[in-house]
């Protein structure tokens, strides 16, 4: 914990962390010093004076707060007549020649512009002369449309892509009415992490092509959660909707800010992994190629499973701990055999050294941490002589080719529980719909060792069950997710003071506890 | 133009009265009075000859809606989605799309409002920044054979034109 500092705003004596600019030491204490081109991931330019803020003695009579440590004793003014003036100012400059694109920009809702003429400046424009007119739905590659007049040339876009991704694809160009944001000609924005700016950019001139239209925000549930993209894990927010007559679907994941794991930011391919919780899903219980009742094919599963003198149990990677564990449970009752074996999840140099891993798969640690076996070597002697495989939705299409499957699998027969309805799911014996990580609540560990609980975001009209409960339909001993959670507390030390809801936000790492270690 | 007010005393209380069986045939006769007057003719009826006599619709009349064009005939609505969110009966449904006419970004790629759910209140209209959604249609009845009839979709609301001249509707306070 940094150390305290004690500084007065408006008169009031408040405490507050030290080392840090005065726009996150108050903001901390919910004193909101509004701001336009500071980001706390991309540090203080001073561009865009809206966070002038008055000291009342020592120093210069006016500083903007984003470039000015807190310090012992400060006395702020926020709401002295000529702050207001000021913060007044800054809003009517901003707005001089702003299109007022309200109605059909995706930013409204969720606008800086917006909030701070609601808060700073409630007047009308004086402007009589014509505006600038600029260039408007600039396609910048990567996902990513820019409208030049909506932009306040705050350069947050720009700093970003050359602090962080270091690629620099953006420039400002020119100067006062003219300058604008644009890319280098023929030089789109060409990165992984490129779709960050839109969230950067405080108003709607970084808008993506993606979400672009679907829906005004103000509909959009917001629910936080984890990205299940790869072993990184980002700390998202689920941004989900059910219009009316309709299923309730995804529209967007935003990332939500998480010092443990990633910061501010995610990848592009994790923001719009979002698509394949809304597409391509298996809502089927299947008996062969015959759609049958949940029931009947469980009852069919019960009757394979009695018969079979050799069971193999796969589990993928991506399944939640308490998932893994009733999974885990369900092969020691049966006395089968269970595998973890998903080398096809890692992708040998797709990752870098920021956020996006080699690993595409989000809980190996689980797998590790519980001491589910995955070797490819295990994995496929047991195969040898299986006569059942029960699949909790790991896709051998990624660690075997087409007639690498056909040879694995040979005569066995299969139960495929599955969330999307690929050609694997279709060939099997019985197929089982579950739910996929935003359907329901969970927890899992990263590839740094930080475990983050989720919790369930969408609610299908047709509601699938998850593993746990078909396990437990399948005969394991762990019949709720209570009784799931109780046991991967006994599994993982760290937990056993914590139930799922008192999980911190950003996560445990563990790291940090000795207890996390042992066990299992 | 105030109304005629009548005031009638109560009555009821004398003895014929209370014997009831005259006043009944009193009563009749002014029943057969106004049936034998209205059969012979009827011009002087105390109610509307509706349907064949319309009554007249007041500008500010709160009629079935419409979607507003430009002057070429192109929707002018820019799918802000301001009436769905306003709609406190939840029966605006709006698609949007990209406009690629210049005249916005944006527009409605479908739109429907279910008048089944409709309660007539008037807030879509208020809400709208661009005069895109009226009510001044003058359709005060609306009448259908099945329930997907009272789905107006985009182009049931864009065929019909307004009741009024510009200038009246703009008197009438919109
Ligand atoms: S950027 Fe903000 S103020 Fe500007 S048009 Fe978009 S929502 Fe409106
Ligand atoms: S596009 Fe957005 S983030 Fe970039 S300079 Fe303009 S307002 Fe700032
Ligand atoms: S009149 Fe009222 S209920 Fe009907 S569509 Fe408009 S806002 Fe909705
Ligand atoms: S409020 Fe007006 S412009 Fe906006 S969606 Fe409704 S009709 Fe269209
Ligand atoms: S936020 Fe301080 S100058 Fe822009």
């Amino acid at each position: 914990m940094a150390d305290k500092i004690k500084l007065f705003v408006n008169g009031e004596e408040v405490e507050v962390e030290s080392g840090k600019n005065l726009v996150d030491a108050v903001s901390a204490v919910g004193i909101e010093i509004p701001h336009l081109c500071y980001h706390p991931a991309l540090g203080a330019d001073g561009n865009c004076r809206m966070c002038l803020v008055g000291l009342e003695e020592g120093g210069p009579p006016l500083v903007p707060a984003c470039k000015t440590p807190a310090q012992e004793g400060m006395k702020v003014l926020l709401d002295a007549e000529h702050i207001r003036k000021i913060q007044h100012d800054v809003m009517e400059f901003e707005l001089i020649n702003h299109p007022i694109d309200c109605p059909v920009c995706d930013q409204a809702g969720e606008c800086k512009l917006q909030d701070y003429y609601m808060g700073y400046d409630r007047k009308d424009s004086r402007m009589t002369v014509p505006q600038v007119t600029k260039s408007k739905k600039l396609d910048f590659g990567g996902g990513v449309v820019h409208d030049q007049e909506r932009c306040i040339v705050c350069g947050r876009c720009v700093r970003f892509l050359r602090q962080i991704t270091k690629t620099g694809e953006l420039g400002i160009i020119n100067r006062t009415d003219t300058a604008r944001v644009n890319i280098f000609p023929g030089r789109p924005i060409d990165n992984r992490y490129g779709l960050n700016v839109v969230d950067l950019c405080p108003v709607g001139a970084m808008t993506s092509s993606d979400f672009r239209f679907k829906q005004r925000v103000w509909f959009l549930k917001k629910v936080p959660s984890v990205c299940h993209g790869c072993a990184k894990g980002c700390s998202i927010t689920i941004d989900h909707n059910r219009e009316k007559y309709q299923d309730d679907i995804i529209y967007r994941f935003r990332p939500r800010l998480n010092q443990q794991v990633n910061g501010y930011f995610m990848c592009n391919d994790g923001r719009l992994s979002y698509r394949r919780e809304n597409e391509g899903r298996l809502t089927q219980f299947r008996l062969g190629k015959n759609e049958r009742d949940m029931l009947d094919v469980i009852t069919g599963c019960n009757k394979e499973i009695a018969h079979s003198r050799k069971t193999v149990v796969l589990v993928s990677p991506d399944l939640s701990l308490e998932q893994m564990v009733s999974v885990k449970a369900l092969a020691e009752k049966l006395g089968a055999t269970l595998s973890g074996f998903s080398d096809g999840y890692i992708k040998t140099g797709d990752g870098d050294d920021y956020l996006i891993s080699d690993d595409k798969a989000a809980n190996r640690k689980g797998l590790e941490i519980l001491g589910i076996d995955s070797s490819r070597k295990s994995f496929e002697e047991a195969m040898a002589d299986a006569e059942l495989l029960i699949n909790f939705n790991n896709d051998l299409s990624l660690s075997y080719d087409e007639s690498g499957i056909r040879s694995l699998l040979g005569d066995t027969r299969t139960i495929a529980c599955s969330t999307h309805d690929d050609e694997l799911t279709g060939q099997a014996h019985f197929a089982l719909a579950i739910s996929s990580y935003s359907e329901y609540a969970g927890t899992v560990i990263n590839c740094d060792n930080v475990l983050q609980h989720f919790t369930k975001a969408v609610t299908k009209n047709n509601e699938l069950p998850d593993v746990c409960a078909i396990a437990a339909e399948l005969g394991s001993p762990l019949q709720n997710a209570g009784q799931a959670y109780a046991e991967l507390q006994r599994a993982i030390g760290a937990l056993s003071e914590y139930q799922p809801a008192d999980i911190p936000a950003e996560g445990l790492n563990l790291n940090d506890s000795e207890a996390a270690n042992v066990t299992a | 133009m105030g109304a005629k007010v009548k005031t009638i005393a109560r009555r009821g209380s004398t003895l014929q009265e209370r014997i009831f069986l005259i006043e009944i045939f009193k009563g009749m006769a002014t029943t057969f009075g106004h049936f034998w007057r209205n059969l012979l003719d009827n011009s002087k009826l105390y109610v509307r000859h509706y349907p064949e006599v319309k009554p007249e619709i007041p500008v500010r009349w709160r009629g079935r809606h419409r979607l507003t064009s430009h002057e070429d005939g192109s929707v002018k609505c820019v799918a802000c989605f301001m009436c769905q969110t306003n709609c406190p009966a939840q029966c605006i449904q709006i698609q949007a799309g990209e406009r690629l006419d210049g005249k916005a970004e944006k527009m409605p790629v479908s739109f429907n409002i279910d008048l089944l759910e409709c309660i007539y209140c008037g807030y879509c209209v208020e809400a709208c920044p661009l005069d895109a959604i009226r009510m001044d249609t003058g359709i005060y009845s609306v009448t259908g054979k099945d329930r997907e009839s009272f789905n107006m979709g985009i182009d049931d609301l864009l065929a019909k034109q307004g009741a009024f001249t510009e200038e009246d509707y703009k008197k009438g306070g919109a």
